[in-house]
């Protein structure tokens, strides 16, 4: 790859401007990112996370309108939103969510966390509070709400184009050298500079995967907004001028059979109520999850009507959304075990010496380039003196 | 053509690694996540290799 002087230059200028803009953005990414890939395990250690006792495998399961009963029990005065499973996480555990109305705020919410064979109550959890709260929602959003997450999704936008005018100088800088030259004997900033080069080209497809799949994270609210106005109404669109729900609902238990029947090798992994965000006025919505290592990562909604229990319609989620899904994990690293969380965190590791001597790089540069300005100041001075 | 090969063999190489690696461990279960640690360590290696033994002498190529 040759480039011409004129564009290394401009190279030069993009790497300079979209690093300096984002760094320290990036920077605050990577350190809270990093407890962050082992939330699990931290939160095992905390105690935060509920467990099932031991019980024989094909121990039948509670009807989950008893569950539904037990939930409302330790919130009596609230209604349920939604019920989650994470059968690989968490096996035999139901969490309910509630609150005090459907439409209160997505994140203002009680959870009761179940076995969901007795219907002990393991947890009543609190996903607002504590060190790993704040970790999280300084690396998703700052505490601001849409505005910040789509704040964030800009900054790595910026670290995207500068890992790309990066690799673009990649070239002119090492055209004459081996792979992994470092000058170790020549001053502190040319060190760190071939450092930073090494570093930045063999972490870049990782960095790139990571950057990228963050920034689509953060347009989680712009998918689920799509997605309603888009496959959700089309699903529902016979309701549309269906009389609100009103009176009892049809039993929650027989409207996961039924989406369970229509998708015999999927598994439950959300039902969200009439009347939430996540299904329509007059269905339960129930998002199945499957069974191999991708498709587990995905869901597809059933929507069951809630007034007579039966099937309205099921569709694969429409392709935005399944990007989204697939991001998630690029994005975290969870999704190979132990070892991998390990290898996710020592990249996150390098990519802060890389933000580190990207930042030391600048400051380092503009103190020589005003010694070279002061050294020729200086030497135009004499040569004045000399003259007069 | 023989620059560019000398510039990006090695990168290249490490970023084949690197998306088998992300890959393999989001589509494969077991054996396929072992083989993702190995591909995925290899460049965290490498990062430590040049990152931490210096080599005294810079050897330049011929081009």
């Amino acid at each position: 790859m040759t480039i011409t002087k004129t564009s290394a230059r401009i190279w030069f200028e993009i790497h300079k401007w979209t690093s300096l803009i984002c760094t320290a953005f990036l920077l605050m990414l990577c350190l809270t990112g990093l407890p962050l890939i082992f939330h699990e395990e931290i939160d095992h250690l905390t105690g935060k996370e509920p467990e099932a006792k031991e019980m024989p495998a094909n121990t039948p399961k509670m009807d989950l309108d008893a569950i539904e009963e037990i939930a409302l029990k330790q919130y009596p005065s609230n209604v349920i939103r939604y019920m989650f499973w994470q059968k690989d996480e968490h096996p035999n555990v139901v969490l309910v969510s509630l609150a005090d109305s459907l439409n209160a705020p997505p994140d203002v919410a009680n959870f009761v966390s179940m076995d969901e064979r007795t219907g002990e109550v393991l947890q009543q959890p609190r996903f607002d509070e504590g060190f790993m709260y704040v970790i999280y929602k300084l690396h998703v959003d700052m505490f601001a709400g849409i505005g910040g997450k789509l704040f964030l999704g800009l900054m790595g936008l910026l670290f995207v184009a500068s890992i790309i005018s990066g690799i673009m100088l990649y070239g002119p800088i090492m055209k004459k050298y081996d792979f992994g030259m470092v000058r170790a004997e020549k001053s502190t900033r040319i060190k760190w500079l071939d450092l930073h080069n090494m570093l930045g080209v063999v972490t870049l497809i990782w960095a790139l995967v990571v950057g990228i799949t963050g920034v689509i994270n953060t347009t989680s609210d712009i998918v689920l907004g799509l997605w309603q106005m888009g496959q959700l109404a089309e699903m529902v669109e016979p309701y549309k001028n269906t009389a609100p729900l009103e009176g009892e609902l049809s039993p929650i238990d027989a409207a996961v059979k039924t989406a369970q029947e229509r998708a015999p090798d999927m598994n439950p992994s959300i039902v969200a109520y009439p009347g939430t965000i996540f299904s329509s006025q007059h269905h339960y919505a129930v998002f199945m999850r499957g069974t191999t290592p991708v498709t587990s990562k995905l869901i597809k909604p059933a929507l069951v009507d809630a007034r007579n229990g039966s099937l309205t319609d099921m569709r694969d989620m429409p392709w935005y959304v399944n990007m989204l899904f697939i991001s998630q994990p690029l994005h975290f690293g969870d999704y190979g075990g132990m070892p991998l969380k390990i290898i996710w965190a020592l990249f996150d590791v390098i990519t802060i010496v890389i933000l580190a001597s990207g930042l030391y790089l600048w400051f380092a540069r503009r103190k020589s380039a005003e010694a070279q300005m002061a050294r020729i100041e200086s030497m135009a001075m004499e040569m004045e003196e000399a003259t007069a | 053509m023989k620059t560019f090969i000398h510039l990006w063999k090695y990168p290249v190489l490490l970023g084949i690694l690197t998306t088998f690696g992300l890959l393999a461990a989001l589509t494969g279960t077991g054996l396929w996540h072992v083989l993702s640690w190995i591909a995925m360590v290899i460049p965290v290696l490498v990062c430590v290799r040049y990152g931490f033994f210096l080599e005294k002498k810079v050897r330049r190529t011929g081009n």
